[in-house]
């Protein structure tokens, strides 16, 4: 393959990579907005926590697997008393309450990373078995990024299952169209609630720990990620977490050959495309509902 | 209140605005001009957030207009008088608001939120990029103020003095709350408390909704433009970190919820409570965010209504108005009207 070529190809694989992350952190906004009606505006602060739990851990232990499998725990954890304590408490006056509180929980997540952490650029390394290249296409290509992708893969394969096969899954997706009459048919609505949430941050989690080696963590990280997963949400449609899935590799492809053809105008290509959705469709491409 | 009691309260302001800088120092001066530059911004963003119901998370980009609009007017325009190119800059507002218009007004709730966040953060990754008209992250700074020309009676200097840019603020700001507050009591006015209330009802009345969201979310970001303007020539200078940086788009949303969404006045208090919260935080610490959030998160929790909220139910808990005037809302009264 000629060179010209396997540029485009490890592009690709680029924004691939990119778009699993956003898929990662998206469905997590996703399934807890589709549920309860909430936008967590400070899921992507918990985004960023992760990845600070996660270089935390792997200071104390020296394991990038030991941190990816206890850092996200850890941020549902937190994600859980977000829900129980406060979110909870002021459900029934209405979204835009919920919407500030969560705004006041990222300000307070954010000034305790700079507290705790500094604000420097705090490097994770990669684990050892995952550094190298891997030869795609007669092109180096490094193997931590396909990585990556296997782990949203894989996460996103669980998500299915659980969704679609279980019956807690069942519970969840009646709950994500009617969440009173759930609760009407004797299901403990409040703990299924808590236990999304619980998911959702595990999931931002997750992608906070994988995305630390490649940009490092620092507490502007949720700024641009985060952003970037909140447009996805609302251009894919609300409550759709295909929608979310597809416009993230959008997203991915949009960013990686951005960058390489229009470099100028990269950063606002997503918006300009999730502005041109919602001027044809207000509720995003697989939404269905009102938001 | 009676229209006596009125008078003396206005008289009082207006002679307290007047003596405000000889009292309180060139310092507090300045500060309170920062007050009222924001209190107009938050109140224009009330237009959206208490009156019409739509949350926006980039506001920020009509204040930037604003600023930038008419820093470049009297950067570029040799010889431009200071009212127009303060007009440059609310119509800079204007016009952006307008293209935006036929857009926003199609989504609303949270949809309506993002959309703008997301169009906010185009607006301020456009001026960083655009380094040759906007200076990039420099910003525009150092441009000319020209005199205030009040024909045939005076030129006041203004630049560098901030006694008599005091008193321009004050009059030009005042002005603006004061438009915006008749605005709110036209019969046009009260049209948006309806669309927030029941927009299909409203639809159903004959009128057009998105046409009224639309003149409503120009109008506000009208004076957003105008507190912008204000805010770059007070501070003669204008940069996107500034006037366009999503901090600056949370600021009015939060000094309206402090203050409280329910009332026109409200963020005016809340703008108040923060710039005094401020002073007095920044002598002890530096984590300005971290106040800044937990006084959120204390607010939405526990007091939903704001200060003015907060301040309406101390009055009738203490000075209870009969409910022949007020018709309290029991819960069998509701259980009957359900």
């Amino acid at each position: 393959m000629d060179p010209t070529t396997s540029l485009y190809v490890a592009q690709g694989i680029h924004g691939l990579a990119y778009g699993m992350i956003l898929f990662l952190i998206a469905s997590g906004l996703n399934i807890i907005f589709g549920m309860m009606g909430i936008l967590n505006l400070a899921h992507t602060a918990f985004f960023m926590l992760a990845a600070y739990f996660g270089y935390q851990v792997v200071e104390w232990t020296g394991s990038f697997w030991i941190a990816l499998l206890i850092a996200p725990i850890a941020t549902a954890f937190f994600g859980i008393i977000l829900e129980r304590f406060f979110l909870r408490r002021i459900h029934t006056r209405g979204h835009l309450g919920e919407l500030i509180l969560t705004v006041g929980v990222g300000m307070v997540i954010l000034a305790a990373v700079k507290i705790f952490w500094g604000t420097e650029n705090l490097p994770v390394a990669v684990p050892p078995g995952l550094a190298g290249m891997v030869n795609i296409a007669g092109l180096g290509y490094p193997i931590y990024r396909l990585f990556v992708i296997a782990v949203a893969l894989v996460v996103l394969g669980i998500m299915a299952l659980v969704l679609y096969k279980t019956r807690l899954g069942m519970i969840v997706r009646a709950a994500v169209s009617d969440a009173d009459m759930v609760n009407a048919l004797g299901i403990n609505i409040p703990v299924v609630f808590m236990l999304v949430f619980g998911i959702g941050t595990w999931l931002a989690g997750v992608a906070g720990v994988v995305i630390a080696p490649i940009l490092t963590v620092f507490p502007g990280l949720d700024g641009q990620v985060g952003m970037d997963a909140f447009i996805v949400v609302v251009t894919g449609g609300f409550g759709s977490l295909m929608g979310s899935f597809i416009v993230s590799l959008i997203f991915g492809f949009l960013s990686s050959y951005g960058v390489q053809f229009v470099s100028q105008l990269a950063p606002v290509l997503m918006v300009l495309f999730m502005a041109i959705v919602l001027a044809f469709r207000p509720n995003g491409l697989f939404g269905e509902r009102e938001s | 209140m009676n229209k006596k009691l009125q008078w003396i309260l206005w008289t009082v302001l207006v002679v307290f605005l007047a003596l405000y800088p000889k009292i309180f120092g060139i310092y507090y001066t300045n500060v309170f001009v920062t007050f009222a530059v924001f209190a107009v911004y938050a109140v224009s963003l009330n237009l959206l957030l208490g009156y019409t119901g739509l949350l926006s998370f980039g506001h920020a980009m009509f204040f930037g207009a604003g600023g930038y609009g008419t820093a470049l007017a009297l950067k570029h325009i040799h010889g431009i008088a200071l009212m127009p190119a303060l007009g440059i800059g609310f119509v800079a507002a204007i016009v952006l608001a307008a293209i935006l218009s036929p857009l926003v007004v199609r989504v609303s709730g949270t949809a309506f939120a993002m959309l703008h966040l997301a169009l906010g953060q185009i607006m301020y990754v456009l001026a960083l990029k655009l380094r040759g008209i906007t200076g990039g992250e420099d910003g525009i700074g150092n441009f000319p103020i020209p005199k205030l020309n009040i024909p045939g009676i005076a030129a006041i200097q203004m630049k560098n003095d901030t006694v008599n840019f005091y008193y321009f603020a004050v009059v030009v700001l005042g002005l603006s709350l004061l438009i915006m507050w008749f605005f709110t009591k036209t019969p046009f006015g009260q049209l948006q408390v309806g669309v927030r209330d029941n927009a299909k009802r409203i639809d159903y009345l004959g009128y057009k909704v998105p046409q009224i969201k639309a003149v409503i979310y120009i109008f506000s970001a009208a004076f957003a433009g105008m507190a912008g303007a204000m805010y770059a020539l007070f501070n003669n200078m204008v940069s996107a970190d500034g006037s366009l940086g999503v901090l600056i788009s949370f600021n009015p949303i939060i000094s309206a919820m402090v203050g409280g969404i329910g009332s026109f006045l409200g963020p005016v208090w809340g703008t108040a409570i923060f710039q005094v919260i401020e002073e007095v935080v920044q002598h002890f610490t530096d984590r300005v965010e971290l106040v800044v959030g937990i006084i959120l998160i204390l607010v939405v929790m526990f007091a939903p209504g704001g200060f003015t909220g907060w301040i309406s139910m101390l009055k009738q808990k203490f000075f209870p108005i009969g409910p022949r005037l007020l018709p309290v809302v029991t819960k069998e009264k509701l259980e009957k009207v359900a």
